[in-house]
């Protein structure tokens, strides 16, 4: 079953990746672009654990890195999205949090990421970074995320538990 | 956490990792955004694909019955394109036309790739880029400008087999040479990384600049971009004239945010006529003044008589 674990770790996160890019931006929204990559990546964290959230987020941030129409520095998304999944296992363990929390946590670390993804790119010299535009983008974000991970981290839940025969909890003996 | 030290670990050198990537592509090395783009490519342009029926259906549901209004605007939108290619922004002057027939005469139209945006980078990302679905296979090259029927959207960065990577004139990196149409002053137009905002610097700091007044791409010999693009409107002036810099704030014809179809221009105009042939500007702000005033004012330029039955109404 850890086959089939991470098929749908990586299913969950190509599919997020062009939701991110392909659909998303045809809806128009102000500020940022509603992060799917993220949220899932947030919610694999927290029905998988640390280490297959910073799996998950590393996978994901090195495809937004490098799938067209990337532009930017190889690798800044990755990064972040690392200590994003990372967080988001220690944080919101699938079980330990009431998913309304979970909801909450997914925005807090969509969030977390904007800001990550700032301070990281101007650390590292990053040209781009256009701080005066970051309150706009972190707060839309958030609320994009609210939503967002009101339908992705039960979804993932709820796939994760198909996959995972003796329950959530069991999987953490092993990763 | 049972094996929390095993976590650490495995988290601390996936973050080595991707640390080593951006440092590597600080330093400029691209090559393995090459392989994994031409991999990714054919799957987003297969998602757009699948997508596509489905956003116009939701879009058409709004407006049933209206498809015949659909196609018509899409037509209107082609003739428009290739309209603003042949610099129709000049139209309403005569000076403007002039110079267009110039360009048109001394070195032919612009071939236009027609193609469809099919992803955006996402804002959170800082870069304003968008992938087409036209790749080298289509003729795309590296550098190409890329248009629609409002003005110049941006240049090709990068090209896989099956898409093209656009840098658009909003991103921050991007600056394209531009040219005041009413004084024919120019400057480089440098985008900030904000959908409504490129900054404008001009080479002459006591050139005169008005809000309202409109840009052109500049077409320097040897640059990347062709000439006679529109590029936007100045929307704010700052600094006084005579100061070390002036910058203007310009609010691009293209809404970036929204684009659809748009042009590769898979062939410039084989040389750039205009610089040399263009007549001592003639600075009148009002379409229908100027034109009187340019057209007796060059009469002397001779070289389009092949190109000059509407001028010469005069």
């Amino acid at each position: 079953m850890a086959w089939l674990r991470a098929a749908l770790m990586v299913a969950l996160v190509v599919t997020a990746v062009l939701l991110e890019l392909v659909v998303m931006p045809w809806f128009h929204l102000p500020g940022a672009t509603p992060d799917v990559v993220t949220v899932t990546v947030v919610a694999l964290g927290m029905v998988g654990g640390p280490v297959r959230g910073a799996l998950a987020g590393f996978g994901a941030g090195l495809l937004l890195d490098l799938v067209p129409p990337s532009a930017g520095l190889v690798g800044i998304t990755a990064v972040v999205l690392v200590g994003v999944g990372y967080a988001a296992g220690l944080l919101g363990q699938e079980g330990t949090r009431a998913p309304l929390v979970q909801v909450g946590i997914a925005a807090l670390l969509s969030g977390a990421a904007v800001l990550g993804q700032a301070v990281v790119g101007t650390l590292v010299g990053y040209d781009r970074v256009a701080w005066d535009r970051v309150p706009l983008i972190l707060g839309t974000q958030i609320v994009y995320a609210l939503v967002l991970a009101a339908f992705v981290v039960p979804l993932v839940t709820w796939l994760w538990r198909r996959v995972t025969p003796s329950g959530p909890r069991y999987d953490l003996v092993r990763p | 956490m049972r094996d929390s030290r095993r976590t650490r670990t495995i988290v601390g050198l996936l973050l080595l990792f991707s640390l080593t990537l951006v440092v590597l592509s600080l330093r400029g090395g691209s090559e393995p955004r090459s392989g994994v783009s031409g991999f990714f490519a054919p799957v987003e342009n297969a998602a757009a694909a699948i997508v596509r029926p489905v956003r116009d259906f939701i879009g058409s549901i709004g407006s049933l019955g209206s498809k015949d209004q659909q196609i018509s605007d899409l037509q209107q939108k082609v003739d428009d394109l290739q309209g603003q290619l042949n610099a129709t922004e000049y139209d309403r002057n005569r000076a403007k036309e002039l110079n267009d027939l110039l360009r048109l005469a001394g070195a032919g139209q612009y071939k236009v790739l027609p193609a469809q945006v099919i992803s955006f980078g996402p804002a959170q990302g800082f870069a304003r880029t968008v992938t087409l679905d036209a790749g080298s296979r289509d003729g795309v090259k590296v550098d190409q400008n890329v248009v629609n029927g409002q003005g110049l959207v941006g240049r090709v960065v990068s090209v896989t087999a099956t898409t093209s990577t656009v840098l658009l004139i909003v991103d921050s990196t991007s600056t394209v040479g531009a040219r005041v149409e009413a004084s024919m002053e120019v400057g480089y137009l440098n985008g900030t990384g904000d959908d409504e905002t490129l900054e404008l610097q001009l080479l002459d700091p006591f050139a005169p600049v008005q809000v309202g007044q409109r840009l052109v791409s500049w077409g320097v010999k040897g640059g990347v971009y062709a000439p006679g693009i529109p590029l936007g409107t100045v929307t704010e002036v700052r600094g006084t004239p005579g100061q070390l810099t002036r910058v203007a704030t310009v609010k691009p014809f293209v809404d970036v945010t929204t684009l659809d179809l748009v042009g590769v221009i898979v062939q410039p105009p084989r040389t750039d006529p205009r610089d040399s042939v263009l007549p001592t500007p003639s600075p009148s702000a009002t379409p229908s003044s100027s034109a009187s005033g340019s057209a007796s004012a060059n009469p002397s330029s001779s070289a389009s008589s092949s190109a000059s039955p509407s001028p010469g109404k005069s």
